[in-house]
């Protein structure tokens, strides 16, 4: 998956634009995580978040 | 002059190798000491670099032999085709990898897939509130932000070029009545 104009900013504006507010977007990464861990992980990766990060994201 | 011993550490071989290339007359060395012991010159070293070059591309003894002895358009058509084999060793491998999956269950392929479906975008996306208009807001402010990556994000999870034409085609259409 190739990515060269999106990242974790415009995906964030992107999720708020259509109302989803920060919990529901937590209960998103949350859903996402239980279902496709390694999904989670690709799509984090796409966004070019910092390993770090996704770490921390995918434990939340 | 070095020694089949400083031969072999040199480039991390075993003597046995730097011997058995001498018996197949693929690396003779040019001189011998008084004692006899093979001893290599600094260009038996050239063609040993050459020799270990290939050998890391994977080509055989054989070929490496009619190789060193042939012009350089011959060289060019064996990594050629040497290319080509290794990108069919990796179609084989990857076949492979489909079939060792399908074995290990679908149920641990699915939770292990790094490749998220429509289906299951969707699914997510239901899951986190969002409904039929949502998403089609979604993908109307998808296109309008970042039309490429909108392109490049749908590709991702597998939807036919058609559909996603389609898609964009109404997200735009959503763009413009807004």
């Amino acid at each position: 998956m190739k990515n060269e104009a999106m990242n974790k900013t415009r995906w964030i504006e992107l999720f708020r634009a259509i109302g989803l507010d920060d919990e529901a977007m937590a209960d998103w990464h949350r859903a996402f995580e239980a279902s496709y861990p390694n999904g989670h992980q690709s799509f984090l990766e796409w966004l070019d978040i910092p390993a770090e990060e996704i770490k921390a994201i995918r434990a939340a | 002059m070095y020694t089949v011993g400083q031969i072999a550490s040199k480039f991390s071989v075993s003597r046995s190798t730097l011997l058995y290339y001498d018996t197949i007359g693929l690396l003779t060395p040019s001189g011998r000491s008084e004692a006899n012991y093979r001893l290599y010159s600094d260009r038996d070293i050239a063609r040993m670099e050459k020799i270990v070059m290939f050998r890391g591309a994977g080509l055989s003894l054989n070929a490496i032999m009619s190789l060193l002895d042939k012009e350089d358009d011959e060289l060019h058509g064996t990594l050629e085709r040497r290319l080509l084999d290794t990108n069919r060793e990796i179609q084989a491998l990857r076949n492979q990898q489909q079939v060792i999956l399908s074995i290990l269950g679908s149920d641990n392929a699915l939770l292990n897939t790094r490749v998220i479906t429509k289906e299951k975008w969707v699914a997510l996306l239901r899951a986190a509130g969002l409904d039929e208009d949502g998403m089609l807001k979604w993908h109307m402010e998808f296109e309008r932000t970042s039309p490429e990556a909108h392109q490049d994000f749908l590709e991702s999870i597998g939807i036919d070029e058609e559909e996603i034409a389609s898609i964009r085609h109404a997200s735009k259409q959503a763009i413009s009545h807004s």
